[in-house]
């Protein structure tokens, strides 16, 4: 099946592992850094409202802003969204390696 | 041929589509709500071409799924309401973002006109879009604008109505992919054997918002399909099951990457982009705006302004109104003889909807500074800088702004809890504005603390409004973890570019909040104040006064006469007299009788049956309770500086009871006038819940006040 949802730069592999750092949580994104989704277990409809804001699986974005104890700040297609702690939690993302 | 047409805009938020709305209908607008729900309909009519085109504005979106109560009532409108042409606002520099809602439109097979908004902007940073070419891959007319600059309006009539006219349907479908596909087949099978009679929406449509598990569909099937949708829920539940085993990921995922691979898969072809620009000048100040450390104090500076700018400016014609006001209430004094009509015009009328007009200025600059706030787009940075703090009380960002406001009037306050989307948010921040102390209670605080606390006045006055902080603090925890509890969505919010907002915008979203406000309250609250003024004037008192005082002043004005007692002692005695008359009527009037016969309630807080009358009073607004006192204890023409009445009421009560009372002034719910707004906006069952809690509170408060301290005296 063809992936089409994937703004990737270059083709990538999916029988090999995916390429990138651990798998964590949103809420531990370190600001500055570029990451890709991995997954969202928000529940349907959650889920429905966030693909149709852009966080979709593989899609990659960059955390512009994350504080303790407050909400984070990623920009994602292009859309600086503030996420809350709670949602963040739902959210596991992988760190992208330099490839740049 | 056609001439009347329906059409309906469509967008995500911040695609600038009210902008195409104010540019498309001009000043032939309409606010009103969607039924049953606070959702806002705005529609405008524009003539063109001979075709009268009735426009719908719905709410801002990002999708057609059931999220909130504007994807729904936005998706009800495209179903049912079968528009002739549904307008799609689109950024056009944040292509593939907003074409996602553009794919459901196509799912939902309506008749579309594509509006890429914003064009210049998208030029400038070099977004190159072959319009013709991503036109014929989205199976829809494409037209460019620049809503800030009203251009291209005139194109998007003619797109319209070329598309009415359009005979040739061309159907783009979207592919979902071996597996969904697979399994909408499988299922479209079932509902042919099952025979399913046709509804309303197209089978296929209906099968992907079933695996989408989009509740008000379940709703829908579940009443008109009866037995039968057992069957098919399972076999969907199979289907979920099926896909989420294979793809790892649940189908309303795997369908949204389907329609952003359909939109990818068009602008592959048709779009190129160069690095854009604009982002980064936003992400610029926005380093400074949401900074760490100096995020809160700008937000809070900027907060102290626009506080400011609502009642020091606001005052000024506030100030006009009321001596208009009064200057009607003269002319109608001195040109009709004294009596009931004249009262019922004064007292009633002219008092009760000045009451409401004279908050028009409040009302219009506070909706001033919210179009400017949230049309820069600082409004979201508010949220996001607050979100720490508030959510801690189980409260959202935005609701800082309302709870501000409330410290200058009750009533835009309520209004400006709008700004909140989610039902729960809104109202609980309705529900604990109450505490924030608002103008019109100071005049109490002033009267009271001066009274009984002379030395350390400002001190006290503090304490109460310090008090109300915590008591909203309190009550915002424990309504969040009661009556509202779950009812918070999770915190996801855009933070649009920063623009510079359009007067034209500003002052049409201002104009129609105000208007709104006058309306509405106004209409309501000319029949209570009516009967507020019925209650306070009747049963009249006639000839029964305790004391012979027509007597008294036939005498005064014989001695007056006769050159005995001077001009200056003449009008003393006379005022004293008619005081006292006054203080008589009000006991002997229904509200006062009222206030007797609740006493032995309010005893239990050290409240006699004259502070009861007065808190009643303070129904119809809570300045009224200093009057009310003034005209109980016979001192006419009382404010909250009034010296006379500041020594008698240290003589007859204790400073705890007087503080109590404060207590219970900062408690209780604000006015009428703000409890028609709050009906307005919240319904009646929220307005009685409102009223009743809050009156709960600050009687349980008071008690334990005013017993506990008794201990201590």
């Amino acid at each position: 099946m063809r992936r089409w949802g994937l703004r990737h730069k270059g083709r990538i592999n999916w029988k090999a592992p995916m390429p990138g750092g651990e798998v964590i949580r949103l809420i531990d994104a370190v600001p500055g850094k570029k990451y890709r989704i991995e997954s969202i277990n928000g529940g349907c409809r959650l889920n429905s409202h966030l693909c149709a804001m852009g966080f979709i699986p593989y899609e990659i974005f960059y955390v512009s802003r994350a504080s303790r104890g407050g909400p984070l700040c990623i920009i994602v297609k292009g859309t600086k969204f503030a996420i809350g702690r709670g949602m963040a939690g739902k959210i596991l993302i992988r760190e992208l390696e330099n490839e740049e | 041929m056609k001439s009347k047409i329906t059409i309906a805009l469509a967008g995500n938020p911040n695609s600038g589509k009210t902008t195409v709305f104010n540019n498309l209908t001009g000043l032939r607008q309409h606010v009103g709500n969607y039924p049953g729900v606070t959702v806002e309909k705005k529609t405008g009519v524009v003539e063109y071409k001979g075709y009268r085109i009735n426009v719908v504005d719905l709410p801002g979106i990002y999708s057609l799924t059931a999220y909130s109560m504007e994807e729904i009532v936005a998706r009800n409108f495209i179903i049912d309401e079968k528009p002739d042409v549904v307008v799609d606002i689109i950024d056009s520099s944040n292509l593939e973002r907003n074409l996602y809602l553009a794919t459901q439109l196509i799912e939902l097979d309506s008749p579309l006109v594509l509006v890429l908004n914003m064009a210049d902007i998208a030029k400038k940073s070099g977004k190159k879009i072959d319009i013709d070419l991503l036109s014929e891959l989205l199976g829809a007319p494409i037209v460019e604008t620049v809503g800030c600059k009203g251009l291209g309006s005139k194109e998007v009539l003619g797109s319209v109505i070329e598309e009415v006219n359009s005979k040739k349907k061309k159907k783009i479908e979207i592919k979902y992919g071996e597996e969904v596909e697979n399994e909408i087949n499988r299922i479209t099978a079932i509902f042919k054997r099952e025979k399913i009679p046709p509804l309303k929406f197209d089978t296929k449509w209906i099968i992907v918002k079933l695996l989408e598990q989009d509740n008000e569909i379940i709703n829908v099937l579940k009443e008109t399909l009866g037995s039968k949708y057992q069957k098919i829920e399972k076999e969907i539940t199979g289907s979920i099951n099926h896909i989420t085993s294979i793809l790892r990921n649940t189908p309303e995922v795997i369908i949204a990457e389907a329609r952003y691979g359909f939109i990818n898969g068009a602008l592959m072809e048709s779009y190129r982009e160069v690095d854009t620009g604009r982002l980064d000048i936003s992400e610029k100040v926005d380093r400074i705006l949401t900074n760490r450390v100096l995020g809160i104090p700008i937000f809070a500076l900027i907060m102290w302004l626009m506080f400011q700018f609502v009642f020091t400016v606001g005052k000024y014609p506030m100030n006009w109104i009321d001596i208009g006001f009064g200057k009607l209430s003269e002319i109608i004094t001195s040109n009709m003889a004294e009596g009931l009509i004249s009262s019922l015009l004064v007292d009633g009328i002219i008092g009760g909807v000045g009451g409401v007009i004279v908050f028009t200025p409040n009302i219009m600059l506070l909706f001033l500074s919210i179009a400017v706030l949230e049309d820069s787009g600082y409004m979201a940075r508010a949220a996001f800088v607050m979100d720490r703090i508030m959510h801690k009380i189980g409260l959202h960002g935005k609701s800082f702004i309302p709870l501000v406001i409330g410290f200058g009037c009750t009533v835009p306050a309520y209004m400006g809890s709008r700004i909140l989307e989610n039902k729960g948010d809104r109202l609980l921040t309705m529900h604990i504005n109450t505490f924030m102390s608002c103008g019109a209670r100071l005049p109490v605080y002033i009267l009271f603390a001066g009274a009984f606390f002379p030395a350390i006045a400002g001190n006290v006055i503090f304490s109460i409004y310090i008090i109300g902080v915590i008591m909203a603090v309190v009550m915002a925890k424990v309504l969040r973890s009661t009556r509202f509890k779950g009812m918070s969505d999770p915190f996801v919010m855009e933070l649009p570019p920063y623009r510079v907002p359009t007067l034209k915008g500003v002052l049409i979203h201002t104009w129609e909040r105000t208007w709104m406000y006058v309306k509405k309250a106004g209409t309501v609250i000319l029949a209570i104040s009516i009967l507020m003024w019925i209650a306070f004037t009747f049963p009249m008192i006639g000839n029964n006064y305790s004391t012979d005082y027509h007597g008294q002043i036939d005498e005064i004005e014989q001695s007056y006469q006769s050159g005995t007692i001077t001009q200056q002692y003449y009008k003393e005695q006379i005022a004293a007299v008619e005081g006292k008359m006054a203080g008589e009527r009000l006991a002997y009037s229904a509200a006062g009788r009222i206030g007797r016969f609740a006493e032995p309630v309010f005893k239990l807080l050290g409240f006699d049956w004259k502070m009861t009358v007065a808190a009643i009073s303070g129904i119809a607004a809570k300045e009224v309770i200093v009057s009310t006192m003034g005209t109980l204890y016979s001192i006419e023409e009382a404010d909250g500086q009034s010296e006379p009445l500041k020594t008698v009421l240290n003589k007859n009560y204790h400073p705890l009871v007087g503080y109590n009372f404060m207590l219970f002034t900062l408690l209780y719910f604000p006015c009428l006038t703000a409890m028609v707004v709050f009906r307005k906006e919240a319904g009646t069952k929220e307005m009685f819940f409102q009223m009743g809690y809050t009156l709960f509170l600050a009687w349980m408060v008071s008690f334990l006040v005013f017993q506990i301290g008794r201990l201590f005296i």
